[in-house]
C-alpha cells in the first residue's frame, strides 16, 4: 500500500512524459488525478492507522543490494503520517495551482510528480539509505523547477540551492555511513540502529553532521541564505510545494535520526538547539520586518517559524515533541496559504512591492477576496486564537517551557514579531487608496486589475479553511501522532514491552 | 487688443465649449454611459425628492423620526424590505441636503437667516410644541436648536423641489435618446440647459400643515426661485464643494489632509475619486448602489463587456456618472454665461474668456481629465 504512494507519482510522470504535445491539459490533469489518488489512499491509511500503537504500520519490506545494506524498507509511524498526508496535499495545490499556459508542460509536471514521490518516499523510508535516497531524489527536480521556470534571477537562486542542499546531502550521507560504521551493523536499517548505542563522543560528532545537513534544509540561520532567494525566484507553486513541504524533510530528519538515533548526543546539544532555535526566530523575524518584496518577507517568517520547531525537538518533553509534529502541519498549510496568495496578488498585480502596492483589499477593483483569506493567514501565522497556528504555538511553547524557559520566553517574542511584520504587510499592501504598477500617464482610476476567477480562489480557500477546522480540532491531527512522538523519548525498552517487537532490544539511555 | 488668450493652459477646453462642444468628448460610448446613467439617477432622484418632500412636510420636528425613509406607508413588509436593506439609501439624499446646508451660498442661505424667516419658524415652532413642556423646556435652554431643524427641513424641501425638476429633465432625456433625437453629446448638454433654463424661474416654496393650519415658512413673496437658490448652490455644494468621505481622508486634524477653508473643499461630484466607491456607507457608495438597481439594459450590457464585468460595476457607474455631471456642469457653465458663447463682439468674447477661465480654474484638479481618456487612448495605453 504505501509503496503506491510513491510509485503512483512515478508511473504518473512517465506517462506524462508520453503524452502528446498537442495534448496541453492532458500533464495536468494527469498529475491532478494521481496525486488526488495518492492522498485518497494517504486518507485511507489515517482511517486504517492504529494511533494507539507505536510501532511503524502498513511495514513493507524488500531486499534491495544488501551488500551496501540497502532494504526497501517503508513503513508508517504518527511522525509520518500527518507529513505524508501534507504532502499529497501541497502537491495537489501546487498542481492546481500552475497557470494553464505553463510552458514545457510535461517537464513540469514531470518534475513536480518526482518531488511528490521523492518527498514522501523519505518520509516513509525506514533504512537510512533509502532515507538518504529519497532525500536526493527531489534536489533535481526542484533545481530545474526554479531554473527553468523562475524569475529573473532563477540561475542565481537554482545554483545557490543546488550547492547549499548538495552539501547538506553530503554531510547527512557522511553522518549515516558513519554511524553504520561506528556501530558495526551492516544495515541501514533504521529499526536495527535504533537499538546500537554509541559513545557520546562519536554521537556528537555525527549529530554534529546531521544538525549542519538538516539545519540547511530546514533552514537554520545562519544556513538559510538559499531560500529567500529560491522562493523569490521560483514559481507560487514551487514555493507552495518548497515552504509547505520540502523544508519539512529537515525538522523531520532531525526528529528521526537525531533524536530517534542519536539521543545523548541530542541531550547535550539540546540547550545550545533551544539557544540556535531562538537565533533563528529572532533573526527569520527581525529579517521579515525589514524586507520590501511580499515573498521574501513570508520567507523570512518561514525561517522564523521553523526555528520553533527547533525549539521544540530540543525540549525533548512528549508535549513540545508533539507540538513540533504540529507546528510542521500548521506552517505547511499557514505558508502554503501565504504562497498561495502572493502568487494570486503578484499574477494580477505583477509586483510583490511593498512600497508600491497599496489598499488591495479595495472591494470593486481591489482583490478583496484574496486579501480577506491574506488576513486571514497573516493571523493564523501569527497565533491568533481559533487557528491551527495558535495551537501549534501554543503546544511547542507549553511543552518547552519547562525545560528552556528563558528560550522559550524568547521565542514567544518571535510570535509577536510575527504580527508586526504581517501587520506591516496587511497595512501597507491591503488597506488604503488602490495603488498598483500601470502605465504611464494613465489615470490611476481608469487602470483596471485584472478579475480573479474562482480558480485562483479555491486553493487558498481550501487551505484557509483547514487552518480552522485543525484550529478547531486539532486532535483530528494530534491523535496520530501522539503515541509516536511520546515513544521517541521513551527507551526501546518500553517500547518493547507495549508492543513487543521482533528486532533484539539493546539497553539504551533515555535521552532526558 | 482684445483678444483671448490663448496661453492659458486649459484653453483647449475653452476652444471645445465656444465651439459649442461640451466639457466632455462627444464619442458614442460617452453618449451611451451618460444618457444611460441619467436615466437611472433620473430614477433614483425621483424616489430621493419624494422622500426629501415627505420628511420637510411631514416629520417636521419629529424629534426621533424612525420612520422618516417609509413616506407614510408603516407595515411589517415594508419594515423587513427595510431592515434587510431591501430599498433605496435616502441617506444620500441627506447627505447632499446637509453639505447643502453646510455649505450655504444663494438666496435661500440668505432668506433662512433672515428675521422674516425667524418669525415664520418661530410660529411653527410653536404650534408643534403646543402642550409639549419638555421641549419647550429644551427650546428655552438652547434656542437656536429648533430653529435649525426648522431650516434644515426647509433645505429638504427645496432640495427636493430642485431634483424634481431634475429627475422630470432626466428622464425626458432619456426618452428622447430612445426615440433617436439625441444622438450627441452637445445635445444631452444642450436639452439639459434647455430644462434647466425652462425651469430657472420656478419658486421655490415650503409651507407645512399642523393643526390643519398651514404655517408658510418659505412664501412665495420671499422670491426664490429654482436657479439661482437651489441650482447653483447645489452645483457649488455637491458637484464642487462636497465634504470628505470618512475613511477615505484622515479626520484628524493635526493631520492636516482637510483644508480649514471651506471654501476650498474639492470633495464633489467632480473631484471625487471613483475608486474607494464600495467602501461601507460613504455617499458615493449609497448613490451608485441605489443607481444599479435601475440602470438600463443596454448600459448594464455595456458594463458586462468591460474587464471585470459585474465586480467593479459601482466603480464604473460612478465613473459614468461623473461623465454625466460634466455634461450638467457644462449646461450651467454656458446657460450662466455672461454672453451667448458664439458671440462675435470682442468686449463680449474676452468677458466669456475670463468668465470660462474662472470655471476651469477651479476644475483644473476635478476628474476633467480622466474623462477626457476614450476606449482608443486606453486601448494605446
Amino acid at each position: 500500500m504505501l509503496s503506491l504512494l510513491i510509485w503512483i507519482p512515478i508511473l504518473t510522470a512517465i506517462l506524462v512524459c508520453l503524452c502528446p504535445p498537442q495534448h496541453v491539459a492532458g500533464p495536468r490533469n494527469l498529475s491532478l488525478v494521481a496525486i488526488g489518488l495518492t492522498f485518497g489512499i494517504t486518507m485511507l491509511l489515517v482511517f486504517q492507522f492504529d494511533p494507539i500503537s507505536i510501532l511503524p504500520q502498513f511495514a513493507e519490506s524488500h531486499a534491495w543490494i544488501d551488500r551496501l545494506g540497502l532494504t526497501y524498507r517503508l513503513s508508517l509511524d504518527g511522525l509520518s503520517l500527518p507529513l505524508v498526508a501534507l504532502n499529497a496535499l501541497l502537491t495537489w495545490v501546487a498542481v492546481y495551482c500552475t497557470r494553464l499556459d505553463v510552458p514545457r508542460p510535461r517537464l513540469y509536471f514531470c518534475l513536480l510528480l518526482i518531488i511528490n514521490a521523492g518527498v514522501t518516499g523519505a518520509f516513509l523510508a525506514h533504512n537510512l539509505l533509502l532515507f538518504f535516497i529519497f532525500y536526493e531524489v527531489e534536489l533535481i527536480p526542484l533545481y530545474l523547477l526554479i531554473a527553468i521556470w523562475g524569475g529573473s534571477r532563477r540561475g542565481y537562486a537554482a545554483t545557490k540551492f543546488l550547492i547549499y542542499t548538495a552539501i547538506s546531502g553530503i554531510l547527512i550521507l557522511g553522518a549515516f555511513l558513519a554511524l553504520a560504521w561506528l556501530t558495526g551493523v551492516s544495515s541501514f536499517n533504521y529499526d536495527l540502529l535504533q537499538h546500537q548505542h554509541l559513545p557520546l563522543t562519536q554521537q556528537a560528532l555525527i549529530m554534529g553532521a546531521l544538525l549542519v545537513g538538516f539545519g540547511i534544509k530546514i533552514p537554520l540561520v545562519p544556513f538559510h541564505t538559499w531560500l529567500p532567494d529560491a522562493h523569490v525566484e521560483a514559481s507560487t507553486p514551487i514555493s507552495v510545494l518548497l515552504a509547505g513541504v520540502l523544508l519539512k524533510l529537515g525538522t523531520y530528519g532531525l526528529l528521526r535520526f537525531g533524536l530517534g538515533l542519536l539521543p545523548d548526543a541530542w541531550a547535550l546539544f539540546a540547550p545550545w538547539l533551544a539557544t540556535w532555535a531562538v537565533i533563528s526566530v529572532i533573526y527569520g523575524s527581525c529579517t521579515a520586518i525589514a524586507q520590501k518584496d511580499m515573498k521574501k518577507m513570508v520567507a523570512y517568517s518561514s525561517i522564523g517559524h521553523m526555528g520553533f520547531i527547533l525549539l521544540a525537538c530540543a525540549a525533548n518533553t512528549p508535549l513540545s515533541l508533539l507540538g513540533a509534529v504540529f507546528q510542521m502541519v500548521s506552517h505547511g498549510l499557514i505558508s502554503g496559504l501565504l504562497f498561495v496568495l502572493v502568487g494570486v496578488v503578484y499574477s494580477k498585480t505583477g509586483s510583490r512591492d511593498l512600497e508600491v502596492l497599496r489598499g488591495l483589499l479595495n472591494p470593486e477593483r481591489g482583490l478583496p477576496l484574496i486579501g480577506t483569506l491574506m488576513i486571514w493567514g497573516v493571523m493564523a501565522s501569527a497565533g491568533m486564537p481559533g487557528m491551527i497556528g495558535f495551537i501549534s504555538e501554543f503546544i511547542v511553547f507549553r511543552g518547552s517551557f519547562p525545560i528552556f524557559p528563558t528560550q522559550t520566553l524568547l521565542c514567544m517574542v518571535g510570535t509577536g514579531l510575527t504580527s508586526v511584520y504581517f501587520l506591516l504587510l496587511v497595512n501597507k499592501v491591503f488597506f488604503g487608496r488602490l495603488q498598483v504598477p500601470i502605465p504611464a500617464q494613465m489615470p490611476s482610476s481608469l487602470f483596471v486589475l485584472p478579475t480573479v476567477e474562482w480558480r485562483d480562489r479555491a486553493p487558498a480557500l481550501l487551505l484557509a479553511i483547514l487552518i480552522v477546522v485543525f484550529g478547531l480540532q486539532p486532535h483530528w491531527v494530534l491523535r496520530w501522532s501522539e503515541s509516536s512522538t511520546t515513544a521517541l523519548i521513551s527507551s526501546p525498552a518500553l517500547v518493547a514491552e507495549v508492543d513487543k517487537p521482533t528486532a533484539p532490544i539493546l539497553p539504551r539511555v533515555p535521552a532526558i | 487688443m482684445l483678444t483671448p488668450t490663448t496661453e492659458y493652459p486649459l484653453n483647449a477646453y475653452i476652444q471645445r465649449l465656444l465651439q459649442g462642444q461640451a466639457l466632455l468628448p462627444d464619442t458614442p460610448n460617452n453618449l451611451l454611459e451618460v444618457v444611460g446613467i441619467l436615466k437611472s439617477y433620473g430614477v433614483v432622484l425621483d424616489a430621493y425628492s419624494t422622500n426629501l418632500v415627505y420628511v420637510a412636510d411631514h416629520q417636521f420636528l419629529v424629534l426621533f423620526p424612525f420612520f422618516k425613509y417609509f413616506n407614510g406607508d408603516v407595515s411589517l413588509k415594508k419594515l423587513g424590505r427595510h431592515l434587510w436593506h431591501d430599498r433605496i439609501n435616502f441617506e444620500y439624499a441627506e447627505y447632499c441636503m446637509k453639505t447643502m446646508l453646510w455649505h450655504g451660498g444663494g438666496g435661500l442661505d440668505h432668506y433662512l437667516d433672515s428675521a422674516e424667516f425667524v418669525a415664520l419658524a418661530e410660529k411653527a415652532m410653536q404650534a408643534k410644541t403646543k402642550g409639549n413642556w419638555l421641549v419647550q423646556g429644551l427650546n428655552l435652554l438652547s434656542s437656536e436648536f429648533l430653529l435649525e431643524q426648522v431650516r434644515q427641513l426647509a433645505y429638504y424641501s427645496a432640495l427636493g423641489q430642485f431634483w424634481r425638476v431634475m429627475s422630470d429633465i432626466f428622464l425626458t432625456l432619456s426618452d428622447a435618446y430612445d426615440q433617436g433625437k439625441i444622438t450627441t453629446i452637445p445635445q444631452v448638454v444642450d436639452y439639459i440647459q434647455a430644462g434647466l433654463v425652462a425651469a430657472a424661474n420656478q419658486p421655490i416654496t415650503y409651507a407645512v400643515t399642523l393643526d390643519q393650519q398651514i404655517y408658510d415658512l418659505i412664501p412665495q413673496s420671499a422670491g426664490l426661485t429654482f436657479l439661482p437658490d437651489t441650482a447653483i448652490p447645489y452645483v457649488e455644494s455637491v458637484f464642487f464643494r462636497g465634504t470628505p468621505f470618512l475613511g477615505t481622508v484622515s479626520y484628524n486634524a493635526q493631520a492636516h489632509e482637510i483644508s480649514a477653508d471651506q471654501a476650498s473643499f474639492q470633495y464633489g461630484a467632480l473631484y471625487a475619486d471613483p475608486i474607494p466607491v464600495g467602501g461601507a456607507g460613504i455617499p458615493p457608495t449609497l448613490l451608485m448602489q441605489d443607481m444599479r438597481h435601475f440602470l438600463p439594459d443596454y448600459l448594464h450590457q455595456f458594463y458586462q463587456k468591460t474587464q471585470r464585468g459585474e465586480s467593479d460595476l459601482r466603480v464604473k457607474i460612478c465613473q459614468s456618472f461623473q461623465k454625466s455631471m460634466f455634461c450638467v456642469t457644462t449646461a450651467a457653465i454656458v446657460g450662466l454665461a455672461p454672453h451667448p458663447l458664439n458671440t462675435q463682439d470682442p468686449q463680449e468674447q474676452l468677458a466669456n474668456q475670463h468668465y470660462l477661465e474662472g470655471w476651469l480654474d477651479r476644475l483644473a484638479t476635478s476628474e476633467l481629465s480622466t474623462v477626457q481618456w476614450t476606449e482608443l487612448d486606453l486601448a494605446a495605453s
